[in-house]
C-alpha cells in the first residue's frame, strides 16, 4: 500500500478535487459548496502570491494579507473623496505595489542570506506595521466600501445566489491564474524568475539581474494581494486595520493552509488548495452538530493543515522534497 | 577481531544506488584508509557506519554487536567518533565549548540537576574544562581556546575539529577527508599526529581521503570506491598500482604520484 | 581514551603552563585568566548600586496603577525569557507563543477561582499545563521542520484564540476569570516583589541551564543537529526539553500575569499578543538574558513611557519639541489624522523590529555586551559585539 506521500501529483489532485465536490452534491449541502467556492477564490488568490514569492526566493511573506489592505484603505480614502471607482482601484494597486517594492527593498533585500524563518519574522513586522499605519490613518471603527455592482443573483447554482462582486472576484482569480501559468510557463521571464531561485550565481552570469526579479516578484505579489483584498472588502461587508491578516476576515491562515494544500510549489496547487480550504470551511460552520466546538471553522482549518504535513508534507500538487 | 565492520552494505537514494554491497573492515589499532574519486560513495559509506543512513541491505557491526538499528547519538556512546567533509563543529560557539559540549556523554549528572546549580554538576563541569585543556594540548591547540570556531583559519579549523572528534573518547575515529585544505607540511604532520593518537590511545582510525602520499604513508589497509562499489581493497602499494583504480582516477584531479 | 592522556601527558602539561600564551598578532584572544583586581570589584559594585536602586526601590515610591504596569513587564521578561529558550537557544520558532501564556494566565486563575486552590499550587498547576502543551507541540516539532513548523504554531495560536479560550468553562465567559492575587502578597508592591524574586529564580535557571550540558547541547542541535547527534546527544529528547523548559517558564509567566490583572480575558491573548512577544524577545536580543529581560520590559512600559518621557526635566522639553515639528509636518501640512499613543507604540514596534532584523541583529542584548561582560568581571571592551553570528545551514529554518 503506497504511502500517501509517494502518489503522484496528478492523481492526487485531480481525485482529491473530485471527491471533494462529490461529497458536497452528495450532501445536499449546496449553500457550503458556493460559498465555499467564492471564498475559496479569495484564499487562491492570497495563496498564488505566497507561493509566488515562495517559490521564487523561498520566504513565506507573511505582509502578503497587508498588501490587500493597504490596497483597500486606498480605495476606501479615494472612493470617500470621489474618486471613480475604477480609478480608485487602479491607484490602491498602485499603493499595494508601491508598498511591495519597499518591502522588497528595505527589508528582503538586507537580509536576502539570512535563515528563511527570520524572513518571516521579518515580513510579519512589515505586516504589524502596515496595522499599525491603518490605525492611525482609519481609526479603529469598521469602514465599509461598496461593491463595484450591486447586482444579486444572476446566476443561481443550486439555488444559491451569487452577487456580481463575487462572480468578479472569481473570475479575477481565473484570469490572472491563466496569465500567471501562461507567464511562468512561456514567457523568458517568467522563465528567468524560477531559474534564478534555483540558481541565482548562474543567472547572474547570463545577465540577467537578480535583484531585479525579485523586485518584479514583488510586485506581482502585491498585485495579487491588491485584487484579494479589493475585490473581497464588498462581499465581507466590512474592514478594519489588518483586514486581511487577522480577524474574522483574516485570509492569511486559510490563504496559507491553501497554499500548503496544494503544495508551496505549486501554482495550480493554490487554486485547488484554495477551492477546497473554502469550501471545507463554509462546510464545518454550517454543521449543526459541531455547534458545541467553538470556532469550528478555525479548527476545520487547524486540521487540514495538520494532516497535510503529518501525511502529505509536499501538499497535493507539489514536488516531493 | 575487526573493531568495524560493515557486511554488503547496500544503499539507494530515489532512483540512485549510492552504495552497492560494500564490506569494509576496520581491525584494532589499524588505521584504514578509504579512496575514490568524488561520488564514489565514500562519505555515503561513513553515514552509513555512523547511522545517518540506514543501508536497504547488509549490516553494520561494531566491537562485535550489531548496530545497524542504532541512533546516531547511541553509535557515539558506543565509542565512534567523527569528523565532516563541511568541517562539523558548533561554529557559534568557541572552541572550549565545543570541546565541553562533545564531552555530553561524560557529564554525568542529570540535565535538570546542572539546572538547579546542585554543587556536584559544578565539580563535573570543572572536571570536563580540565580534560578539555588536556586535549588542547595534546594537540597544541591552548591558545584557541576561547576563539570563536567560526572566525578559525581553515588549516586551524581541521585540527580543531580532530580535537573535538578526540574528546568525545572514541575507541574508532572516522575522518572525513582531514587533509582538505592542507599544503603538504601540514599534511605530513597530521599523518604524524594521527600515528601517535593511535599508539597513544589504541585508537583504530578510518579515514578518506585523496592524499595519497599520505595515505601509503599512514594506513595499514586501504579501499577503493568507485561509482558505488568495492574497486579494490589491499595494502596501500598494492592498491595504488591496481590497474582499475588507475582507471577510475583518470580525468579526475588525483595526486598519484 | 582521555584518562591515559592524564597519565602521558601530565608533565608536558605542567611545562606548557609555566609559559605564556603567545597572542596572536593582531588579535588578543579573551583570555579566561583575566581578574578584576579589588577596586575593579569595587567599581563594579558602585556601578551596580543605582541599578539595584532603580529596580528595588524606585517602584516604591510610584502609584499603584503605575506599579502594575512595572510588574506587567517582569511578567512579560519571564514571558520573553521562555521565548528564548526556543527561538535564541534551539532556534525554533513559535508564532503561537501567546496560546501557551494564555493556558498559564487561565489554568492559575481557573484553580484560585473555580477549583479553591492555594496559590502555590495554582502556578504550578500552570506551569505543568505550559509544560505538557509545549510538549505536545515539540512532538510536532519532531516531524516538521522549520518554517512549516513556525507556521504550524501561528496556527496554533489562532485556534487558541478562536476556540481554546472561548471554553466557558474554562475562560469564564466574556466577562473573563478572576485572578485574585495571593494573602499575604495582595498589595501590588508585595506582588511586585514577589515577581521580581521569580524573575530572579527564572534567571538564575536559565543560567545554569546554559552553564551545562542541557544548554550546550540545545546550542549544538540548533545550529547543527547532524553533529550534535555525533556527540551523544539525542536531538529529539533535548528538543523536547526545550519545549518543556518554554512551557514551564511561560506557565508562569501566564500565571504571574493574570494574577497582576486580577481578571483575565480571552481577547487578550490574541495574534498580535504573539508578535509582541516575538518583538520583545528579538529586539531584546537574542541569547542574551539581560537584553530579553530589557525587551520584556520595555514593551511592556511603552505606552507608558511615551505619555511620561514629556514629562520628564531636560529630555521631555527636547522631545516635545520634536514631535511638535513632526506634528506640524504631518497633521498640520500633509492632513494625516493625529497620531494618538496607542497608535504609536503600534507603529514603532515594528519598526525597531526591522531595525533590529536588518541593522542590529543583537538587539538590544549586543549593543549592551560591553557593559554586561564587564559586570560579569571580564575586562570592559567597546567593540565586543559577542560572537559573530553564523549563518544556520541546516534545514531547521
Amino acid at each position: 500500500m503506497p504511502k500517501l506521500g509517494d502518489l503522484p501529483r496528478g492523481a492526487v489532485g485531480g481525485a482529491s478535487t473530485i471527491i471533494v465536490v462529490l461529497l458536497l452534491i452528495i450532501s445536499g449541502n449546496s449553500s457550503a459548496l458556493v460559498n465555499g467556492l467564492v471564498f475559496g477564490s479569495f484564499y487562491g488568490l492570497v495563496a498564488l502570491g505566497l507561493v509566488l514569492i515562495y517559490k521564487s526566493s523561498g520566504v513565506f511573506n507573511f505582509a502578503q494579507g497587508e498588501f490587500g489592505t493597504v490596497a483597500v484603505y486606498t480605495l476606501w480614502i479615494l472612493l470617500e473623496r470621489g474618486v471613480p471607482y475604477l480609478l480608485a482601484i487602479l491607484a490602491g494597486i498602485v499603493a499595494a505595489i508601491a508598498f511591495g517594492l519597499l518591502t522588497e527593498r528595505l527589508v528582503i533585500r538586507p537580509l536576502f542570506d539570512a535563515p528563511r524563518v527570520i524572513l518571516l519574522v521579518a515580513t510579519a513586522g512589515v505586516a504589524l506595521l502596515a496595522i499599525g499605519l491603518e490605525f492611525w490613518i482609519g481609526g479603529a471603527l469598521l469602514r465599509q466600501v461598496r461593491p463595484i455592482s450591486g447586482e444579486l443573483g444572476r446566476i443561481s447554482p443550486f439555488g444559491v445566489n451569487v452577487s456580481d462582486q463575487q462572480l468578479i472576484l472569481i473570475a479575477a482569480l481565473l484570469i490572472l491564474g491563466g496569465i500567471l501559468a501562461y507567464f511562468f510557463n512561456r514567457t523568458n521571464l517568467g522563465l528567468a524568475i524560477i531559474g534564478a531561485s534555483q540558481e541565482p550565481t548562474a543567472t547572474e552570469l547570463v545577465g540577467i539581474s537578480v535583484k531585479r526579479l525579485s523586485s518584479f516578484t514583488w510586485v506581482l505579489a502585491a498585485l495579487l494581494g491588491a485584487v484579494a483584498g479589493i475585490l473581497s472588502v464588498p462581499i465581507g461587508g466590512s474592514f478594519g486595520p489588518g483586514y486581511l491578516t487577522v480577524g474574522s476576515s483574516g485570509a492569511l491562515i486559510p490563504g496559507f493552509t491553501a497554499a500548503v494544500l496544494g503544495g508551496m510549489t505549486s501554482m495550480p496547487g493554490a487554486f485547488v488548495g484554495g477551492a477546497i480550504v473554502g469550501v471545507a470551511e463554509s462546510f464545518a460552520l454550517r454543521q449543526s452538530a459541531l455547534a458545541f466546538i467553538p470556532g469550528p471553522d478555525k479548527v476545520m482549518i487547524f486540521l487540514i493543515l495538520l494532516l497535510v504535513l503529518a501525511l502529505r508534507p509536499q501538499g497535493l500538487l507539489g514536488k516531493s522534497a | 577481531m575487526s573493531v568495524l565492520e560493515t557486511r554488503s552494505c547496500s544503499i539507494r537514494f530515489g532512483g540512485v544506488q549510492a552504495a552497492t554491497e560494500i564490506s569494509i573492515a576496520v581491525g584494532e589499532w589499524e588505521i584504514v584508509g578509504i579512496i575514490g574519486p568524488n561520488g564514489a560513495g565514500k562519505t555515503t559509506t561513513f553515514n552509513i557506519i555512523t547511522g545517518f543512513y540506514t543501508p536497504n541491505e547488509g549490516r553494520v557491526y561494531f566491537k562485535g554487536h550489531d548496530i545497524t538499528e542504532l541512533s546516531v547519538h547511541e553509535r557515539s556512546a558506543l565509542g565512534m567518533g567523527r569528523t565532516f567533509q563541511n568541517v562539523g563543529m558548533v561554529k557559534g560557539s568557541t572552541v572550549m565549548e565545543n570541546l565541553k559540549t562533545a564531552q555530553h556523554l561524560r557529564a554525568e549528572y542529570a540535565t535538570i540537576a546542572g539546572m538547579l546549580g546542585i554543587p556536584r554538576t559544578m565539580r563535573t563541569e570543572a572536571e570536563l574544562a580540565e580534560r578539555s585543556e588536556l586535549v588542547l594540548d595534546l594537540l597544541d591547540l591552548r591558545r584557541l581556546a576561547n576563539e570563536q570556531v567560526a572566525g578559525l583559519p581553515y588549516g586551524e579549523l581541521k585540527r580543531v575539529e580532530l580535537a573535538v572528534a578526540l574528546a568525545t573518547d572514541p575507541d574508532i575515529l572516522l575522518l572525513d577527508e582531514p587533509t582538505s585544505g592542507m599544503g603538504p607540511e601540514e599534511s605530513e604532520e597530521l599523518g604524524d599526529t594521527l600515528l601517535e593518537l593511535r599508539k597513544r590511545f589504541g585508537l583504530s582510525i578510518a579515514m578518506i581521503e585523496h592524499h595519497v602520499p599520505m595515505v601509503v604513508r599512514v594506513c595499514d589497509y586501504v579501499y577503493c570506491l568507485s561509482f558505488g562499489q568495492l574497486l579494490a581493497e589491499g595494502p596501500p602499494d598494492y592498491v595504488r598500482n591496481h590497474p582499475e583504480v588507475i582507471t577510475a582516477y583518470l580525468g579526475a584531479d588525483s595526486e598519484a604520484s | 581514551m582521555i584518562k591515559r592522556a592524564v597519565s602521558d601527558a601530565t608533565e608536558e602539561i605542567s611545562v606548557s603552563q609555566v609559559v605564556d600564551p603567545i597572542p596572536q598578532e593582531g588579535h588578543q584572544a579573551p583570555s579566561d585568566d583575566f581578574r578584576p583586581g579589588a577596586k575593579g570589584w569595587l567599581a563594579r559594585a558602585a556601578a551596580g548600586v543605582p541599578l539595584a536602586a532603580l529596580v528595588l526601590l524606585f517602584p516604591l515610591t510610584q502609584l499603584d496603577f503605575v506599579l502594575t504596569k512595572y510588574t506587567r513587564g517582569i511578567t512579560y521578561a519571564i514571558i520573553a525569557l521562555s521565548l528564548n529558550v526556543l527561538i535564541g537557544y534551539t532556534g525554533q520558532i513559535s508564532l503561537g507563543h501567546q496560546a501557551f501564556v494564555g493556558i498559564g494566565a487561565f489554568t492559575s486563575a481557573y484553580m484560585v477561582s473555580v477549583a479553591g486552590q492555594e496559590f502555590p499550587i495554582a502556578v504550578l498547576s500552570a506551569m505543568a499545563v505550559g509544560a505538557v502543551q509545549a510538549l505536545i507541540l515539540g512532538l510536532v516539532a519532531l516531524r516538521v521542520r522549520g518554517l512549516y513548523f513556525a507556521l504550524l504554531t501561528l496556527a496554533y495560536g489562532l485556534l487558541a484564540e478562536a476556540s481554546l479560550f472561548k471554553i466557558p468553562a474554562l475562560t469564564g465567559g466574556a466577562a473573563g476569570q478572576p485572578a485574585p492575587k495571593p494573602p499575604g502578597f495582595d498589595t501590588s508592591h508585595r506582588y511586585y516583589y514577589l515577581c521580581l524574586a521569580l524573575l530572579g529564580v527564572v534567571l538564575w535557571v536559565d543560567h545554569r541551564m546554559m552553564a551545562t550540558k542541557g544548554g550546550r547541547a540545545l546550542l549544538a542541535l540548533r545550529e547543527n543537529p547532524r553533529v550534535a547527534s555525533t556527540f551523544g546527544i539525542n536531538v529529539k529528547a533535548f528538543t523536547l526539553f526545550a519545549f518543556a523548559v518554554s512551557g514551564v517558564f511561560a506557565g508562569l509567566g501566564g500565571a504571574l500575569y493574570a494574577h497582576n490583572e486580577s481578571q483575565v480575558t480571552s481577547v487578550l491573548f490574541n495574534f498580535q499578543l504573539a508578535l509582541l512577544f516575538i518583538l520583545m524577545t528579538v529586539v531584546g536580543g537574542l541569547r542574551s538574558r539581560t537584553g530579553v529581560v530589557i525587551g520584556g520590559v520595555f514593551f511592556a512600559l511603552i505606552g507608558y513611557l511615551i505619555e511620561e518621557i514629556p514629562h520628564l526635566p531636560v529630555i521631555g522639553t527636547v522631545l516635545k519639541f520634536l514631535v511638535g515639528i513632526l506634528g506640524w509636518l504631518f497633521v498640520d501640512t500633509l492632513g494625516l489624522p493625529e497620531l494618538r499613543i496607542e497608535v504609536a507604540e503600534l507603529v514603532i514596534g515594528p519598526i525597531l523590529l526591522l531595525l533590529t532584523l536588518t541593522q542590529f541583529p543583537g538587539g538590544i542584548g549586543q549593543q549592551l555586551r560591553p557593559f554586561i561582560q564587564w559586570f560579569a568581571g571580564r575586562p570592559f571592551d567597546i567593540h565586543d559585539r559577542g560572537a559573530k553570528e553564523v549563518q544556520i545551514t541546516d534545514v531547521r529554518a
